[in-house]
């Protein structure tokens, strides 16, 4: 407010093209920044004055000690008024042109791209619906799009500083959001994406986005952060924005997420769910002890539960507990772990106890037989758990 | 009219106060200050108290720093390295609002000051100032003790849910926020009835010091708002005990009740902060420039507009929190409107040093650091309260650096300059001014380093309450960590200074600034009943009886020659009338 | 405590400095006329009232935000407080009032014999109050009438064996209090202390007058019990929303829910223990099935047209939001129509009972956290207010108080007067809304 942008991209800015704000990449971004030039040159007009009197005073009418003052005026009363009433002119004006902007950033658009947010301790999963999850919000180029947003612990929100776009998001209710991109993300190189692939896997620590500034599959992208305290890892739940220009470029990505594909492996699709889906927030596979129990010691383990019984980690186990997370706690934890029913799917659970017993330490491999019927309990499981979905989406959801 | 020769008349001055007067040395040991009724010890207890809990908090917001200056976190390392830094900033946080910020001004300066402007020998309930006072303590015990227990991690404002589901010990911290409030209820409570009652002859409303008005102000939020916290944290307290399901969304409560019943407080608890600064701004303005403030009555009623408007505009920490299109529009409108009591008084302490006679001391410094400052963290709420900005600029570094500008750089800045200005009169020393400007300085250029990036961190849409953050913030993390770093060093400059001054310091007399306040009546420092009789009541702000002695380094007071003629002078008939104490 | 701080600072500091000589004992040393003090204290105490005021009206607030969301759960469940105890109540309050009053007239006109006898009679009522209270509250948790945390009630088995007695445990600390002080009574006579005896002999009334309190809320709470059932035709439509809510929503389908309700039904009706008959759903069940199933019909049937709407935008395998919506609506008509029919064999896993029980925590469960809070921390205010009358008292015998300084007296009666007021809103507020 006492600089303008080009002074500070002088002392601020030494590498990156923006400098005030971020790259303005949505329809609200040029509103915004307009009214904050507004604003700011305002206060400049008050401030400069204010400023400047306030040091030329100070040394104008220094004096030494023992002289009295030139003047003695109590008061002015048209002074005063006039100063009291001139800058709320100002003030309307600020007034009204934010809320007007706000107004139309509020308004949905009908037929809005609808894209379903859960915000979790700490992690995001877009339901881009067809039982397709993924951390990333993948979203159209100048196609209006609409976040319904839930939260399945605390409160949360939701806040993509290129879009200049910001929303709680308050467990018990849904809050809505949108905003209608206007700057497409580009893709990188095949071969830059595969040097990368191979790099991060040498490094075996998941995906680096701020170092890469491009997504697994080679998008670029814009951040997506929580700006409501959320607890111990509020400052990395952040994901990703990839914004992409045409609609076949999108389904073909959400395609690629939707489904396990026939050829690849249960554990390794598990392994990539366990990436994805926010495990790795709070199980590590290494058996370092994070907000849950690590998986490392997990599968066919005697495990002692919080209330003072014990129970085997088993499929049915795992599986409930991925259900219903608060029923059997393991001693030493917090019942902290949302409840993925309805977002993961039959397969998907499959999978990740596939996964599962790859790095536990308790799990020998049988006879083939035996992972037959698993998948075969997996099936049977379906049917149980589909209708249910419905129920757990409309409980979170009744108070509005 | 020049400096050596005193015009003729009667040359008043009270000299010096003898040991058994000295409020200060008028009885020994330990449990006569422990059980003291006598509100200066009790402001004095209560500045060491908050200079204490600001060091503390102090060191905690370096730790801040100290973990930003890397992406991935420089200070604390580990699993549990955002954890640790999520407890530091809670505490630094909640350290500084109940335990320092709101206390600061009006119970360590105030209580000092209120009586003795005032001319009364004491407030009108010192029991109760005492047991503000312990309050204070116990509420402070219960915070130490919540950090040893198992640490605070919910930020200060106890956002629920996850105040009623973290593990932390939020019911230790919440407790002592309760009893906290008792405490500034207590102390508000207080100075109303004094200021209402103890008012001798002749001190009518409008002869009262702008710092007695902004203390009312205060107090009026103080009484009104507080108890509205002590509910909402009792309501957490059981809700994180008995789940009674108010606030919490499992039990078909909803969250945002709980924002607004907390901002209900919190929202006028943040003019308890900065309105007292305005008063000791005000009072220094004037009497460091010897010039008759500006505008007294607009300043005096803006401080009761800003009272009674801060308690309309809660609602603009909710802009994104999801409340309906309207009401959200109408928070907006209210909080434009708060902004204008706050500009009369720029433009009006503007307007008194315009031709004054500025002596550039210490408590001057400040003052004007103060003006520059926090016009800064005043012009940034409009970004803030604009609904459309807000929408990008909410729960960022924007917003972290706008009420700093506005906490630290208005209320800490002033009650640095409060207490240097007072510090003569409360201990009766004279400190370094060589030392005092230097320490203003570097604070000033410290601030500014540590919160300007700040404002282009938020645009920029770093989110606060990250312990780590993508690499492209860095620089200016960097920035702000050194800033801090200076600040720190700023405010220990100002602290030696002060403590120098007790040990080394050359005795101060009773009027070193030429103040025409009460306070500069009564010996430096004042003796226990303050007045030997009820004082002479004069216009706070009328300059020209107050006159340089160069030969004894001090200003008086130089009642001119009387005439015998009635009705010359009446302002000060009835106080005569008034002496037969 | 505060109100101690508030009505006592001027008077106590009377043995303080006399530094001026025609300060009479009872003036603080810092003011210079009796009237500066009164007028001092009584702003003080004002200001302590409005504090108080604003303390409560939090609670206010959340009373009328969760009784606008859900006006029926409020209506429903202020069935199960008795209006009979809250109106005793009542009365005993606005008299102790009127004789806190009489005590203020009683210390402006020197009476001491009168001062202390109606200060002795405002505690008598405000043990008995207490008393009234003890019977309510006991009664309540033993029967899971708790917040929302901790409720456990359960229409088919409103008295669930094996809880401990809450009476026993809220009446011991009094007992115990008032064997001290008739043991202190008889010491005082035997050593002949004329001052102590005649602060213990009205302690012994007070502290006596709790157990009067108890046997009136037990005689009542019995008779209440009866009138419970008489009530039921008359509100019968407000027990309809209620049950719909608080029992329906239990999970349970229809049809076992009207097994359960007939069960209960008849057993209420064969009556060996009246007092056991406190839940008023219970006759109201025909009426609220007959009204029930067509609504949920009616329900049924709006979703569905809407359902297909809405299907046919689901269609897009993008458009999960559209889906998750029609979701969520379909849930959100069940949960108005009160017709959730989740069968327990579909959903597997213990929470989906958990969740059953939810439904009536989440509804009633708020209900009880408001009235404990709201009479909680008003009964708080009582026992503080026992505290300085019984201050006061110890001062009345000492006779204190005189026309020039009855300071005291007077902001304490301020104050009972306010918690009186407190109790005269919370009384229709909580017990007369349906």
């Amino acid at each position: 407010m006492f600089a303008n942008s080009t002074t500070w991209s002088l002392l601020a800015d030494y590498t990156e093209e923006y400098a005030w704000f971020p790259e303005a990449a949505s329809t609200f971004a040029n509103d915004i920044d307009w009214l904050f030039w507004f604003i700011s040159i305002v206060c400049l007009v008050f401030f400069i004055p204010i400023a400047g009197a306030l040091f030329y005073f100070a040394v104008k009418y220094n004096k030494p000690k023992g002289e009295k003052a030139e003047s003695n005026t109590s008061h002015n009363t048209p002074l005063e008024l006039a100063w009291s009433i001139g800058p709320s002119f100002f003030l309307v004006g600020m007034f009204v042109l934010g809320a007007k902007s706000y107004l139309d950033h509020r308004t949905v658009p009908d037929g809005a791209y609808d894209v379903g947010v859960q915000a979790f301790k700490w992690g995001w999963t877009m339901d881009y619906g067809r039982g397709t999850f993924h951390p990333e919000l993948h979203i159209l180029l100048d196609e209006p799009t609409k976040l319904s947003m839930r939260s399945s612990d605390v409160i949360h929100s939701l806040y993509v500083p290129a879009f200049r776009a910001k929303k709680d998001i308050v467990p018990g209710r849904y809050n809505y959001m949108w905003f209608k991109p206007t700057v497409a993300s580009t893709k990188v190189s095949d071969q830059r994406l595969q040097k990368a692939k191979t790099k991060m896997e040498g490094l075996g620590q998941g995906w680096d986005y701020d170092e890469l500034q491009f997504t697994p599959d080679g998008y670029s992208f814009f951040d997506l952060y929580c700006t409501e305290y959320c607890g111990k890892n509020h400052s990395e739940m952040q994901t990703v924005v990839v914004v992409h220009e045409t609609l076949d470029d999108l389904n073909a990505w959400i395609k690629k997420y939707s489904k396990r594909g026939p050829d690849v492996d249960p554990a390794t699709y598990g392994e990539a769910l366990y990436e994805r889906r926010g495990c790795a927030g709070c199980h590590s596979v290494d058996g370092s002890k994070r907000v849950g129990p690590s998986f490392q010691e997990s599968y066919g383990n005697q495990r002692p539960l919080a209330n003072g019984e014990s129970v085997l980690a088993d499929e049915n186990y795992i599986r409930e507990s991925i259900l219903y997370p608060k029923e059997k706690v393991v001693a030493g934890y917090q019942p902290a772990m949302p409840s993925y029913k309805g977002q993961l799917s039959d397969d998907d659970i499959y999978c990740l106890i596939e996964y599962l017993k790859t790095v536990s330490d308790y799990y020998t491999p049988e006879e083939p037989a035996a992972e037959e019927q698993a998948s075969e309990d997996a099936t049977v499981g379906a049917d149980e758990v589909e209708p249910s979905e419905e129920n757990e989406e409309g409980t979170d959801e009744s108070v509005d | 009219m020049s400096t050596g020769s005193l015009p003729a008349g009667e040359i008043r001055d009270p000299g010096f106060p003898t040991r058994s007067e000295n409020y200060l040395t008028n009885s020994k040991g330990i449990l006569s200050w422990l059980f003291t009724l006598d509100h200066k010890r009790i402001g004095v207890m209560y500045l060491v108290g908050v200079v204490a809990a600001f060091a503390f908090a102090g060191v905690l917001a370096l730790m801040i720093r100290l973990h930003l200056l890397q992406p991935e976190g420089a200070l604390f390392k580990g699993a549990e390295a955002n954890n640790q830094y999520n407890q530091v900033f809670t505490l630094h946080g909640a350290i500084m609002v109940f335990l320092f910020i709101i206390p600061s001004i009006p119970a360590a300066l105030g209580n000092f000051l209120v009586p003795v402007m005032l001319g009364a020998k004491d407030v009108a309930f010192p029991r109760m100032n005492l047991s503000s006072f312990y309050l204070w303590v116990f509420g402070a015990i219960f915070f130490i003790g919540a950090l040893f227990a198992s640490g605070l991690d919910t930020g200060w404002t106890f956002y629920t849910p996850y105040s009623t589901t973290t593990d932390t010990s939020v019911i230790l911290a919440t407790t002592g926020a309760f009893i906290l409030g008792f405490s500034s209820i207590f102390t508000g409570l207080n100075f109303i009835v004094t200021i209402n009652t103890m008012r001798p002859p002749g001190m009518t409303w409008f002869r009262m010091p702008l710092f007695l008005w902004a203390t009312y102000s205060t107090s009026i939020i103080q009484v009104l708002a507080t108890p509205v916290l002590g509910i909402t944290l009792l309501l957490l307290i059981a809700e994180r005990t008995m789940h009674i399901g108010i606030f919490d969304p499992e039990f078909n409560g909803d969250p945002v009740t709980f924002q607004h019943f907390f901002w209900f407080y919190s929202h006028p608890a943040v003019y308890i902060m900065i309105l007292p600064a305005f008063g000791v701004i005000s009072d220094l303005i004037s009497v460091h420039s010897h010039k008759r403030i500006f505008g007294y009555r607009f300043i005096a009623y803006s401080s009761i507009a800003i009272a009674l408007l801060g308690f309309l505009v809660w609602g603009h920490h909710m802009f994104t929190a999801g409340m309906g299109s309207l009401t959200t529009i109408i928070f907006s409108a209210l909080t434009f409107t708060v902004s204008v009591p706050s500009a009369i008084k720029v433009f009006n302490w503007l307007a008194t040093m315009y031709k004054g006679s500025i002596s550039l001391t210490t408590p001057m410094c400040y003052a004007i650091s103060f003006i520059f400052l926090f016009t800064i963290g005043g012009l940034t709420g409009l970004h803030l309260g604009t609904l459309a900005t807000d929408q990008h600029l909410h729960d960022t570094y924007f917003v972290v650096a706008h009420f700093h500008y506005v906490m630290v750089g208005g209320t800490l800045v002033a009650f640095l300059g409060g207490l240097f200005h007072w510090w003569p009169k409360m201990f009766g020393k004279l400190y370094s001014e060589l030392g005092g400007r230097i320490s203003c300085g570097i604070i000033f250029v410290g601030f500014n380093l540590t919160f300007l990036p700040q404002f282009v961190l938020g645009s920029r849409g770093m989110p606060r309450r990250y312990a780590t953050y993508d690499p492209e913030f860095a620089f200016l993390h960097q920035m702000s960590t050194v800033g801090a770093l200076l600040l720190g060093v700023g405010l220990l400059c100002a602290l030696i200074v002060l403590l120098h001054s007790l040990f080394r310091g050359k005795r101060a007399p009773a009027n070193p600034w030429g103040g025409a306040t009460l306070e500069w009546h009564c010996t430096s420092p004042p003796p226990f009943y303050n007045f030997e009789r009820a004082p002479i009541v004069g216009d706070p702000y009328d300059f020209t009886p107050v006159e340089w002695d160069a030969e004894n380094d001090r200003y008086v007071t130089v009642e001119p020659e009387r005439e015998i003629v009635p009705d010359k002078q009446p302002e000060t008939a009835p106080a005569h009338a008034s002496g037969d104490h | 405590m505060s109100t101690i701080e508030a009505g006592a600072e001027s008077a106590s500091d009377a043995h303080g400095h006399d530094h001026d000589h025609d300060h009479p004992p009872f003036l603080a040393h810092h003011f210079d006329t009796p009237e500066q003090q009164f007028d001092s204290g009584k702003l003080g105490i004002w200001l302590f009232l409005v504090t108080e005021i604003l303390f409560f009206s939090g609670m206010f607030c959340a009373y009328a935000i969760f009784r606008m969301l859900r006006p029926d759960v409020f209506e429903g469940c202020s069935q199960f407080l008795n209006t009979k105890l809250g109106a005793i109540n009542t009365g005993v309050l606005l008299f102790s009032s009127l004789t806190m009053a009489w005590a203020v007239r009683c210390s402006q006109i020197e009476q001491h014999k009168g001062l202390v006898a109606m200060l002795a009679t405002t505690l008598s009522c405000a043990m008995m109050f207490l008393g009234v209270k003890a019977i309510e509250y006991s009664h309540k948790f033993g029967m899971g009438l708790l917040p929302a945390g901790l409720y456990f009630y359960n229409p088919d088995n409103p008295h669930p064996e094996g809880q401990p007695n809450y009476l026993l445990y809220i009446c011991a600390p009094f007992a115990l209090i008032a064997i001290g002080v008739i043991i202190w009574l008889v010491m005082s006579i035997i050593n002949g202390n004329k001052f102590h005896t005649a602060i213990a002999k009205p302690l012994t009334v007070v502290c006596l007058s709790f157990f009067i309190g108890i046997g009136l809320g037990m005689l009542l709470e019995s008779e209440g019990a009866e009138s419970h059932a008489e009530h039921h035709g008359a509100v019968g439509h407000h027990d309809e929303d209620h049950a719909a809510d608080g029992d329906h929503a239990h999970g349970d389908e229809h049809a076992a829910a009207e097994g359960d309700h007939d069960a209960e039904h008849g057993d209420e009706h064969e009556g060996e223990n009246p007092s056991e008959a406190d839940s008023p759903e219970a006759s109201a069940v025909p009426a609220e099935i007959a009204a029930t199933e067509p609504e949920g019909t009616v329900e049924a049937g709006t979703t569905e047209s809407e359902t297909g709407l809405l299907e046919r935008l689901a269609t897009d395998e993008t458009n999960s939001g559209v889906r998750s919506e029609l979701e969520a609506r379909q849930r959100q008509a069940e949960v108005a129509g009160s017709a959730v029919v989740t069968d327990a064999d579909q959903v597997s896993g213990a929470i989906a009972s958990v969740e059953g029980e939810v439904l009536t925590q989440r509804q009633a469960g708020v209900f009880f956290s408001i009235y404990y809070c709201m009479t909680g921390i008003h009964a708080i205010h009582i026992l503080a207010g026992i505290g300085v009358l019984v201050w006061l008292l110890v001062r009345a015998v000492r006779q204190d108080f005189n026309p020039q300084y009855f300071g005291p007296v007077d902001y304490v009666g301020l104050y009972w007067h306010l918690v009186d007021l407190i109790w005269i809103y919370l009384f229709p507020l909580l017990y007369l809304i349906r």
